[in-house]
């Protein structure tokens, strides 16, 4: 981004600037918002806040009535989204090699569907997945709906992966197989290796999109024991009786940081697969 | 050769069998139960024959004789219920009599049934009479068949005998499962509900896809080409936040912004305003921020394909048209937009196919309201099958409503496919082993 044209002495950006931070406004001001609302309290009828508080963290420490242990549900969560790039990492890994590098029967055709399904608005078969996951008695648990959003995400993993490691020089592998290593010694000890960076930015991509997934775990799990952040975040607001956006701003801060963190480190990594299509 | 194909084959057959068992299979079963009428009262297995209320009344047009005998009790004086009745324990005159002088006799009317239960020679008292009765109650009023073929039997021995086309009326109107049916299809074509769900759906992706999908997009990536690089990353890291942001906390942030006692509430409220929620009050301001909450998230994908697009363009055009004394607007007429029709045009099929399909923002802000003013396709679809006041979810019309996005979203991918020439993307391998 460096090079970027700075032409001329003639236009100011000052004007276009200031165009853009209005429009910015509402996002910043719900996000400076998301925070203060969390630690404070404010009198109705005021913008500012009156005094510190820490009592809409008391969910970190009490369990609500009715409600799954923060604490079990973070985990729910973490366990989530772990699954889902362990197992979106593994399979892609391989299915983009071998759409990349290996001569199998109907390389071609799989690679289209990979590229169709990629576009798919996938969330449109939830019913069909619903009844099949009752019928199969994996209905309400952890273990279904991960299988259900890692297998949705495949193919953008499969498609990222491939376009990796299509950049790796074939004089890596070549020196491999003529020095006698398999192809899968090749594919295992000298080109994954060379992806690692990709594996990452995947990795974390997916990650991500797990942690913040709503409604297949609302669809597919929603009971108490297996429960992830969003449905709870989501159960919160729903019930009337307790309508205090404090809580639900403190449970939103809890659930976004690690969310936030991750992409203030890895906004290079990232930027390169949110630019490459993802749904929404 | 051999060996990398086997080893192919072992490496994709992880992600062959993950896209076949969670996209194939949901696609065609999809248009499997789209052609049933599943919902929560028929269930999803099996079902059972079950004269009911529902049942009869269903049956009162076609066979109105049949359907008033069905809902009487009827009584018969057989060898179970004499079966029974000895198990009672009663003098045991009343079974030796029964079964030598009325056996077989049926009853229609339980008076008619303990009129000659009363006349047995041992005098039964009234409460052993009506205990005696209740033996031989034979009627299929509320009474559960695992098959057809109980159903049918029970009706004979009533003294119903019926024709195998009166059998087959009695079967379907008592069938508690699920059945085939095109009526779905025909709900979706008639329904005037139906066709504004459809208009909805046209206006709301339409209007999102235009202002901030593509439009409000390649504004951002326009404007933050000409600014210097730290002031453009921070732009760009601000409208990448609602895509990053977790779906549920993004919307909370908004409905806190529209709430009554929320953001634009009290600020309208120090002009003298009076509070209100603004994302509920009407239709009109419920799209109005339907289409932002989900137009801010939309823009920033256009965003980073435009700006990447516009990076990719040769600096010294750039250079040229500024020596020749171009504006800024001739640079953007003449210079980037014709260099971005086919990313823009990879943005417009992809993100329909997203904003159709996509419904968490408008399921976690409006619900589809206030009323159903702001339901759209994929909603109702969810709404019907999957989540309703009423509680007896329509997996059968929702599959179907489901069925059209299906279709529409295989036709817009495939289309998207043409797009990226797609031959192009796979060369032959280099190490033939």
């Amino acid at each position: 981004m460096a090079e970027k044209p700075q032409t001329s002495a003639n236009f100011s950006s000052v004007p276009v600037i200031l165009l853009l931070s209005l429009f910015s406004l509402p996002l910043l001001v719900m996000y400076a918002y998301l925070f203060i609302d969390t630690i404070s309290d404010t009198e109705v009828g005021s913008l500012i806040p009156s005094e510190f508080t820490l009592r809409h963290w008391s969910f970190l420490w009490e369990t609500k009535t009715g409600k799954p242990n923060i604490w079990l549900v973070t985990l729910n969560t973490f366990i989530f989204a772990s699954c889902i790039t362990g197992v979106i990492l593994t399979v892609a890994s391989m299915a983009g090699y071998v759409l990349s590098r290996l001569n199998v029967p109907a390389r071609g055709f799989f690679l289209a569907g990979v590229m169709v399904l990629h576009a798919f608005p996938s969330v449109t078969l939830i019913i069909a997945i619903f009844i099949v996951l009752q019928w199969i008695g994996l209905y309400n648990s952890l273990i279904g709906v991960i299988l259900v959003k890692a297998a949705i995400d495949l193919p953008l993993g499969i498609w990222l992966m491939k376009g990796f490691y299509d950049t790796v020089p074939w004089e890596i592998e070549m020196a491999g197989t003529v020095d006698g290593a398999s192809r899968f010694t090749v594919w295992r000890r000298l080109v994954l290796p060379q992806i690692k960076p990709a594996m990452m930015a995947l990795g974390l991509f997916s990650f991500l999109t797990g942690w913040s997934e709503f409604i297949l775990p609302q669809v597919l799990a929603p009971g108490a024991k297996v429960q992830v952040l969003s449905v709870y975040l989501a159960s919160l607001i729903i019930d009337d009786n307790n309508f205090d956006f404090g809580t639900f701003k403190a449970v939103g801060v809890f659930y976004v940081v690690p969310v936030l963190i991750l992409y203030v480190f890895f906004q290079k990594h990232l930027m390169n697969i949110y630019g490459g299509g993802t749904k929404g | 050769m051999r060996t990398s194909r086997t080893l192919g084959l072992v490496m994709i057959a992880p992600a062959a069998i993950m896209i076949f068992l969670f996209f194939l299979m949901p696609v065609m079963l999809t248009a499997i139960f789209a052609m049933t009428n599943m919902s929560t009262a028929t269930g999803i297995s099996g079902g059972a024959w079950q004269v009911t209320q529902g049942a009869i009344n269903r049956l009162k047009t076609d066979m109105p004789e049949l359907a008033t005998g069905i809902a009487e009790p009827r009584f018969v004086i057989d060898e179970e219920g004499l079966a029974a009745l000895e198990g009672l324990k009663l003098k045991a005159g009343f079974t030796t009599e029964l079964r030598a002088s009325h056996m077989g006799e049926v009853f229609p009317s339980r008076r008619e049934a303990e009129r000659v239960i009363k006349a047995l020679k041992d005098r039964p008292s009234t409460r052993e009479v009506k205990q005696i009765s209740d033996l031989f109650n034979r009627s299929v009023l509320n009474t559960r068949f695992e098959t057809r073929d109980d159903l049918m039997a029970s009706l004979k021995k009533l003294g119903f005998t019926l024709t195998p086309a009166e059998q087959e009326t009695v079967s379907k109107a008592t069938y508690t499962g699920w059945v085939w049916t095109a009526e779905n299809f025909r709900i979706l074509a008639n329904s005037p509900d139906m066709a504004q769900i459809f208009l909805n759906t046209a206006f709301y992706v339409s209007v999102t896809l235009l202002l901030f999908n593509v439009t409000y997009a390649l504004f951002l990536a326009i404007t933050t080409h000409y600014m210097p690089a730290s002031t453009a990353s921070v732009f760009r890291a601000i409208w990448l936040l609602p895509r990053i942001t977790p779906v549920v906390i993004y919307v909370l942030l908004w409905k806190w912004l529209t709430w009554d006692s929320g953001f634009i509430s009290m600020f309208m409220g120090q002009f003298g305003y009076p509070p209100k929620n603004y994302l509920l009050d009407s239709a009109y301001n419920a799209w109005f921020f339907v289409i932002l909450i989900n137009g801010f998230i939309g823009a920033s994908m256009g965003m980073l394909v435009f700006s990447s697009a516009i990076k990719a363009i040769p600096q010294t055009q750039f250079h040229a048209s500024e020596v020749d004394g171009a504006s800024r607007w001739q640079q953007v007429r003449h210079i980037i937009l014709p260099q971005l029709r086919w990313p823009i045009l990879f943005v417009t099929c992809y993100q329909t196919l997203s904003l159709l399909a996509s419904f968490n923002e408008i399921l976690l802000s409006t619900r589809g309201g206030p009323g159903k003013a702001t339901e759209v396709w994929s909603l109702a679809a969810f709404h019907t099958a999957l989540n309703n006041y009423t509680g007896n979810l329509e997996y059968g019309l929702g599959a179907a409503m489901a069925l059209v996005l299906v279709v529409v979203g295989i036709v817009l991918s495939l289309i998207y496919l043409r797009i990226f020439r797609y031959d192009t993307l796979i060369s032959k391998p280099l190490i033939e082993d």
